[in-house]
């Protein structure tokens, strides 16, 4: 219980950081939404799970026929849950994947009308060919007999992050029960167990790519070359449109038995006193949860809430890709809240693969002013680790840090092994480097990839990060080439400051499978989510 | 014609100068007042007809704010007229901590029921778990909380189609009323009768590792229900819940529940115990609530349409219109809640 009261206090801090940086990047509209439907008098603003950017023609057609805006922001689940604990939100309405990070995260009763849309399990989607030779088709499959295959090597996957996304936290919670032999509950006491830390570190190694949301999980799985991934019942449907549109190998749906769960889609209304809004917010519900809307949801590859999948929309669940549309459901418990939690800071510290974080950190004259002060200031986020624990950005034990700051020229390499004080020592070096110069990031990402080369990368989750305004000289080809010659799959991920240019840190994350961050916007999230992805 | 017209135009002002009075002298008379509700009376609350009837007969608007029972005791009382939950023991707890109130009455009951499907139902009556009588079903809590002690699996039960081990989802009994009243429930039948004070250093434990493997438990009855009959019987194959929760939900949504109701099963725990939503006036404005919620009226829309037994633990004379089968008119097995003081060591050994 007292572990969950600090869990409280965790949930209200982050404000602090927040207000921070709303003075760090004064004058700059802060969430700027992922995407932005219809046009109309009345604006509703909804944070969501991105697994419902798939829904945004069903949703267009509303804000076009009602004329009422609605602006989507993807955030994963428990980053939602996050949100909910500050004292501003800058929403209206709510769309996590579970009810369950509603009802843990609404501390001040501040939900209300919450419905789910939709309901779809986690379920893991392998190589067809692979499924059949793991011999995973047409039979049950439980937990243990993936993590099996997940230990001889056999299987490798991606997955999201658990302490920030649904999917990614229930498949986890899954592994949980499997690993410790099928309790009634999860306990405190069986997470001490070092037979556990053993099992579940050597489970999570079979993780090839991560990331803070599933749909962007799904985004990347395509772009990349992997055998399987954990996710939504709906999003292994959609990969498997595209993949079978691409005229390449789809992926067979397994539902382990033993470590099932379910996301039921809740979107609930921020009330504001804005009656205008509250009627926009309910028009939009009973136009979701309309028999034609639901309907067209199905066909998405997702259940209708009382009925399932109606006989029509049957064959949109197709069986020889596995998908069983008349399963009955039986997901595992969550475990309380306080549990619950402990078993999230547990991924993050000690059990998922060991993070190689390479910082890129751009001290070119252009920087000088804002930039600096924000690049600064967000270190300070991620270095100093009481700051880093409020948003479980914290490092663990083995985790490895790289500061590479640079100008036109590579101003030095700072490495920093685990989550002590040679970490922190690295923020006076950042804080104190001064600025002058000019730019040339690619030679600072090419030197950050020489510097992964000296580990073996199947025991930890690599990125480069860089933290610049984007405006570079030097060009794209010699890193590119660089890249290939490695063989290395590192995503190069950027957080914008300063006056950044998008462009030339848009081709570096296109080519490395990556994301561009707005640093100036909301840093939390942008470091948030680039965690997410190692 | 011009006569015909001036007194087209008197009539006409006259209309107007009644309506404008009518409208004046209604909002001149209609008090507000506010208080605590806990959420299962929402739906009554926000019925147009009830608040239509507590407008024009009692001047009285119900402005509320949803809380669990128990919580809504220890809530900051500055500037609410009344608290409306949905147990004895919140008022218990209330005269322990404030004295008497300024009035209280019970103005609606309701028994805790368990809900289920059809394939479980037929379960569990096939190992003598749940019987049916005169078309109702009764299940025997006593025997469930033994399979529920012993770690019984569905499988073990005839339903290989459900993971895990017997368990009743209910809310959480620190901040529900439901998953509270369960408990009671659940604490008298382990005990053998009313649970009392020196029964607790044997039931607490026993308590402890039910509602423990329970895990998780939702905060609110509402959301619990609607959980139920939304995510299918896989996911909550037996929760705990009102009787009233089934009755307002048919009524609301008839044609959803013309879909679900081969399928859902109300089941009553024997002895089950009575959820008495007892409304406690803290100032004068708040008595005049009781009054309004005892109408005649007010409590007919309250059965017919919520699903609310009314009177003092009556018996309703109808219930075909819901259109719900197996529902028990005559509940003779009931047995009373465990004191207060039981019930706070209860919950706070479950915290």
């Amino acid at each position: 219980m007292k572990r969950w009261r600090q869990w409280k206090r965790w949930l209200v801090l982050p404000v602090c950081i927040c207000l921070l940086l709303a003075c760090a990047s004064c004058g700059k509209e802060s969430g700027e939404a992922d995407a932005v439907l219809g046009s109309g008098g009345t604006v509703l603003r909804i944070v969501s799970g991105s697994e419902n950017a798939e829904l945004e023609p069903i949703l267009e057609e509303f804000a076009n026929r009602e004329h009422i805006q609605l602006e989507m922001t993807y955030l994963g689940s428990l980053d939602i849950m996050r949100l909910l604990g500050e004292e501003e939100i800058p929403y209206d309405a709510v769309w996590p994947a579970s009810s369950l990070w509603l009802d843990v995260g609404d501390i001040n009763h501040r939900v209300k009308q919450a419905e789910p849309i939709s309901v779809t399990p986690v379920v893991f989607g392998i190589r067809q060919s692979l499924a059949e030779e793991l011999g995973f088709v047409g039979r049950e499959v439980s937990v243990s007999d993936l993590l099996g295959v997940i230990r001889s090597g056999k299987l490798r996957f991606c997955m999201t992050s658990a302490t920030q996304s649904n999917s990614g936290a229930s498949a986890y919670i899954g592994f949980l029960y499997a690993l410790l032999g099928g309790p009634d509950m999860i306990t405190e006491e069986d997470l001490q167990s070092e037979t556990l830390r053993e099992q579940m570190r050597s489970l999570l190694s079979g993780v090839e790519r991560s990331s803070g949301s599933s749909e962007w999980l799904k985004e990347m799985f395509l772009q990349g070359d992997h055998d399987a991934m954990v996710n939504y019942e709906c999003l292994i449907l959609a990969a498997n449109r595209e993949l079978e549109n691409r005229g390449e190998e789809t992926l067979y749906c397994v539902y382990p038995y033993d470590g099932l769960s379910l996301a039921d889609s809740p979107l609930g209304f921020l009330d504001s006193g804005n009656d205008k809004k509250e009627e926009a917010f309910r028009k939009l519900q009973d136009y979701l949860l309309s028999a034609e809307t639901q309907d067209a949801i199905q066909r998405t590859g997702r259940r209708s809430p009382y009925t399932g999948v109606s006989e029509e929309n049957r064959g949109v669940f197709r069986a020889d890709w596995g998908f069983q549309p008349d399963r009955v459901l039986s997901p595992i418990r969550m475990p309380a809240a306080d549990v619950l939690f402990d078993c999230l800071n547990l991924y993050q510290t000690e059990f998922k693969k060991p993070a190689i974080n390479v910082y890129c950190l751009d001290y070119s004259g252009s920087m000088s002013g804002n930039g600096n002060r924000q690049l600064v200031d967000a270190m300070e986020q991620v270095l100093i680790q009481e700051n880093a624990a409020r948003n479980f950005l914290q490092a663990s034990e083995e985790e490895i840090n790289i500061l590479i700051p640079f100008s036109d020229v590579i101003m030095g390499v700072y490495i920093a092994q685990g989550n002590g004080q040679d970490l922190e020592d690295l923020f006076p070096l950042v804080r104190d480097t001064a600025v002058g110069g000019g730019t040339n990031m690619y030679a600072a990402a090419m030197e950050g990839l020489r510097q992964l080369e000296r580990y073996d990368l199947r025991e930890y989750s690599p990125a480069i990060i860089l933290l610049t305004d984007g405006m570079s000289s030097g060009a794209v080809q010699p890193f590119e080439q660089a890249y290939r010659e490695s063989g290395l799959d590192v995503p190069v991920f950027s957080i914008m400051f300063g006056d950044a240019d998008a462009t030339q840190l848009e081709e570096l994350a296109q080519l490395t499978n990556a994301r561009v961050f707005d640093g100036r916007e909301n840093l939390t999230e942008a470091f948030r989510s680039v965690k997410g992805y190692n | 014609m011009k006569t015909k017209l001036i007194g087209l135009g008197l009539l006409a002002a006259v209309i107007v100068a009644a309506a404008l009075y009518a409208v004046i002298s209604q909002n001149q008379a209609v008090t507000e007042i506010n208080g605590y509700v806990g959420g299962e009376k929402i739906g009554l609350l926000d019925d147009d007809e009830v608040q239509d009837l507590l407008r024009s007969r009692y001047h009285l608007v119900i402005d509320y704010t949803k809380a669990g029972s128990i919580e809504m005791i220890g809530a900051d009382l500055e500037g609410r007229d009344f608290l409306f939950p949905s147990n004895q023991t919140a008022l218990e707890l209330y005269e322990q901590a404030h004295g008497s109130p300024m009035r209280s009455e019970i103005v609606f009951n309701t028994p805790i029921v368990l809900y289920t499907r059809q394939e479980v139902a037929q379960a569990m009556q096939e190992i003598g778990l749940v019987r049916e009588q005169d078309g109702v079903q009764y299940v025997d809590v006593e025997k469930l909380a033994g399979l529920i002690e012993d770690g019984v699996s569905w499988a073990e039960i005839g339903l290989p189609q459900l993971y895990g081990n017997v368990a009743v989802s209910t809310t959480d009994p620190s901040k529900s009323n439901s998953g509270n009243m369960f408990a009671g429930l659940l604490a008298n039948a382990l005990a053998g009768g009313v649970a009392e004070e020196e029964d607790l250093p044997d039931l607490l434990p026993r308590l402890k590792d039910v509602f423990g493997k329970l895990g998780y438990m939702e905060s609110s009855s509402a959301d619990l229900f609607d959980q139920f009959l939304k995510t299918g019987m896989g996911a909550k194959p037996l929760i705990a819940g009102y009787e009233s929760q089934l009755l307002e939900f048919a009524v609301e949504e008839p044609e959803t529940w013309e879909q679900l109701s081969s399928d859902v099963v109300m089941l009553y725990p024997v002895p089950t115990v009575w959820s008495s939503h007892v409304f406690i006036a803290l100032d004068e404005a708040g008595s005049a609530g009781i009054d309004a919620l005892l109408d005649e009226d007010v409590q007919r829309l309250a059965w017919e349409k919520h699903g609310f037994r009314t009177g003092v633990y009556g018996t309703p004379s109808d219930e075909a219109h819901f259109g719900v089968p197996g529902v028990a008119l005559d509940l003779t097995q009931v047995s009373p809640m465990p004191g207060a003081g039981v019930m706070e060591e209860i919950i706070a050994a479950l915290e």
